[in-house]
């Protein structure tokens, strides 16, 4: 038998020796580990749709807003899928970042966050009041707490295909969504583009439901937070937009993950779609020919109104167990402050929730080198009045949030469109749905 | 005397530890002695080396279990610290919605259903594997391919495949003249199809192992068995069914069980695909637990939706293990 070159207790040793010194060895090379260091601000937030918005908060105004207030500023940018699942570790071990960027009202994690009255006042007194959508999203009148603050939002316009509608009479686009219904259908017909209007488990389609819903005058609850999904307005909403799908749109809808109707608008598919400016923007850089054809139009007008959603609602919140509160609390107030930077930076995308810390929003609208035409984005200077909150005319609460997250009223419009039950019965089950989970969530003093 | 290292193991359990470091290294100052009797002795070294490997599913497996089991019995949320105590209230309530309901069909079907075509493929191409034939290791690389890649960069790959506008499959038949645009397929899109889809990429993901599993089955029949079933004359079916599957059938066991265990519980392939869609009709239990508790901030209810499986799974995997145990005849 062959002698072995190193025998067991050889290689032992060697491999304890390793260990050891990897362990040590840190400290013993790097003395200056242990040595206090400066303030710190830790800031959690998603990668921005908009490159260049993350370039710049990252770069430049983390820097010099540290430099200013002696601290030093760490940014650590996460997708945004990941957001709810790193908040809800950061509350298991209640440990984390200063300052936590969600990107839709987070009330189930009241219990965890800093009160932030203090900011309101404080930016109230500087720059005057927020519109209600701000205040929806981050305040619980139950609780009389603030439990997030909110600095911007991002609108959700109706993007669409001016050469194609102008072709069926409607230059300009729809103004109503009998609009979209009638002219959809014609196009659908002539040219083969359907509307591009998700029905699936995703967030777009949660946000283009609601928009139908409350146009035309259909919600979740009321302005009290009681439940008011059973309504002859709801099912009405099901019923058009079981006909909506079925005159003018495929299949195709039901497959779609949040950045489908992006790619079906840039990829010449579909007629119309609902979500941010990030369509446009990709085409002005990617496809300019394709850049002019896509239009933007205000909120639809529906039965009982013309409103549109948010589709991003950047809301931060502080942990109570954060290391630097106040610095946490001081940032927020001197980005939102500056907010205007914050919107050129982000090419629009984010709106400020405080309108004068932009004044001259309607003209920066209004001339937009990179648009196609230049005034492409002047439709959205009063979006401040049309754009509202997932859970209007109530707050968003707990309930309201499980509902959005767990889909119950994308299902409920997908099963109904696609005739696997009748709307009817799809609203009984969304409605039965709702109320265990208000039930529940009411049980948790959270509603 | 100085006996080979080696040669004092394979004396077996007859000798003791003490004995054995004696023998071995003789007198020597007390702290190398202490060293060399601990190394020496086989029982405690095993210990500690097992250890980390204890250690680590103790703190990364059983920890979080045994804390979804816990939450599951309270009232706990994502965003709260203080719990109460609810008994299987959680449960109560999650079985009678009709969301748990569906889930609940669609992860046996998901499992049962991605189980059977694993075993019948992985059957056939392990058996193809143990003939020779030019580029065999070729073809055993690109099968392990699918096990050895990332799931969720696997999956984001067949998001594009079965992708409603850039389906390389639609754009190929078309192609061929098989389908024209406006009949396009929409693979995600119809509940059937849906279905369909996500267990054809996790028959594709586990595939592998189930293969390589059996083919070390297949490979551990003595020669002899096969040769005289030649002799006496049996064809490809009889041989199969009469021979080989019975004797691989405890190894066919551990690999179905493993891959029931891993589809009833696994979400990454329905989470990138189609999110429980369309309409909750491939939503499965764990992606309705990630979205209520995780998502939804319910984090109770989203640990009994996780851990309401445990039980019957536990149950499945002592009735395999015990089959397997008692058809063990290799």
């Amino acid at each position: 038998m062959a002698e072995p070159r190193v025998n067991r207790r050889q290689f032992i040793k060697a491999t304890g020796t390793g260990a050891l010194a990897t362990s040590i060895g840190a400290n013993i090379i790097v003395p200056g580990r242990a040595r206090a260091a400066k303030k710190t601000l830790k800031i959690l937030q998603w990668v921005h749709f908009v490159p260049a918005y993350d370039e710049w908060f990252n770069k430049k105004l983390v820097k010099e807003w540290g430099d200013a207030n002696d601290t030093e500023v760490t940014v650590d940018n996460i997708g945004i899928a990941g957001i709810n699942a790193r908040a809800t570790a950061e509350v298991s071990a209640q440990k984390g970042h200063d300052l936590l960027l969600f990107n839709w009202p987070p009330p189930s994690f009241e219990e965890q966050t800093v009160d932030m009255k203090e900011v309101y006042q404080e930016l109230e007194r500087k720059v005057g009041k927020p519109i209600d959508l701000c205040l929806k999203s981050t305040y619980n009148p139950r609780t009389k707490k603030y439990y997030a603050f909110s600095p911007s939002f991002t609108p959700d316009p109706v993007n669409y295909r001016n050469d194609l509608f102008g072709q069926v009479g409607l230059p300009n686009g729809p103004k109503t969504w009998d609009d979209v219904r009638t002219a959809g259908a014609k196009i659908k017909k002539q040219f083969g583009n359907p509307v591009g209007i998700g029905l699936a488990n995703e967030i777009d389609t949660a946000m283009a439901m609601r928009t139908i819903m409350y146009a035309n005058g259909a919600h979740e609850q009321d302005a009290n937070g009681n439940l008011t999904l059973n309504s002859k307005q709801t099912l009405d909403t099901i019923k058009f937009v079981k006909a909506l799908f079925q005159e003018t749109m495929t299949d195709e809808v039901f497959t779609w993950d949040a950045s489908s109707n992006n790619r079906a608008m840039l990829a010449g598919k579909i007629s119309l779609a609902l979500n941010a400016i990030s369509i446009t923007r990709t085409a002005e850089k990617e496809n300019p020919e394709i850049s002019a054809k896509i239009q933007l139009t205000k909120a639809l007008k529906g039965n009982a109104r013309a409103i549109g959603l948010e589709h991003v609602m950047q809301c931060f919140v502080i942990w109570k167990f954060a290391e630097n509160i106040d610095g946490a609390k001081k940032f927020l107030i001197d980005y939102t402050t500056n907010f205007r930077t914050a919107f050129v930076a982000g090419e629009f995308y984010d709106f400020p929730c405080w309108p004068k810390t932009v004044p001259d929003i309607s003209k920066l609208l209004a001339n937009d080198p990179k648009a196609h035409p230049p005034d492409k984005y002047k439709v959205l200077d009063d979006v401040l009045n049309w754009a509202t909150n997932i859970g209007y005319p109530g707050y968003a609460n707990a309930a309201i949030d499980e509902i959005y997250s767990t889909w119950v009223l994308n299902v409920m419009f997908a099963k109904a469109a696609s005739g696997a039950v009748s709307p009817e019965d799809a609203l009984k089950e969304a409605e039965a749905q709702c109320k265990r989970i208000y039930g529940k969530w009411k049980e948790k003093g959270m509603v | 005397m100085q006996t080979h290292l080696w040669e004092v193991e394979g004396k077996g359990d007859g000798i003791s530890d003490q004995e054995v470091t004696s023998e071995v290294h003789g007198p020597a100052p007390a702290r190398a002695r202490w060293l060399s009797t601990f190394i020496d002795r086989p029982r405690r070294l095993g210990v500690v080396m097992i250890a980390p490997a204890v250690i680590y599913i103790v703190l990364v497996v059983g920890v979080p279990f045994f804390l979804a089991l816990y939450y599951s019995l309270t009232d706990i949320t994502a965003g709260s610290r203080t719990l109460h105590f609810v008994g299987l209230k959680n449960f109560a309530a999650i079985i009678e919605t009709l969301k748990f309901q569906t889930a609940l069909r669609n992860t046996f079907v998901f499992a049962v259903g991605s189980q059977i075509l694993v075993i019948v493929l992985a059957t056939a191409l392990a058996l193809a594997l143990m003939k020779d034939f030019r580029g065999k290791w070729l073809v055993r690389l690109l099968i392990l391919l699918p096990w050895v890649a990332p799931m969720s960069l696997g999956s984001i790959g067949w998001l594009w495949i079965l992708d409603s506008i850039y389906s390389v499959i639609n754009w190929t038949l078309q192609a061929v003249g098989l389908i024209t645009p406006d009949n396009w397929p929409m693979y995600l899109g119809k509940p059937y199809l849906a279905m369909a889809s996500v267990i054809g990429v996790h028959v594709w993901r586990l595939l592998p192992l189930a293969t390589v599993i059996l083919l070390a089955g297949l490979a551990s029949i003595p020669k002899d068995i096969h040769d005289a079933a030649q002799v006496d004359g049996a064809g490809f079916w009889r041989h199969l069914f009469q021979i080989t599957l019975p004797l691989v059938r405890p190894i066919m066991l551990v690999a179905t069980l493993f891959g029931l265990i891993f589809a009833s519980t696994d979400m990454i392939v329905i989470f990138v695909l189609t999110r429980g869609g369309p309409y909750d009709t491939t939503q499965v239990l764990s992606t309705l637990a990630f979205f209520t508790g995780i998502q939804g901030g319910d984090l109770a209810e989203g640990a009994a939706i996780a851990v309401f499986l445990f039980p019957m799974l536990l149950a499945v995997a002592v009735v395999f293990l015990r089959i397997a145990r008692r058809t063990e005849v290799i």
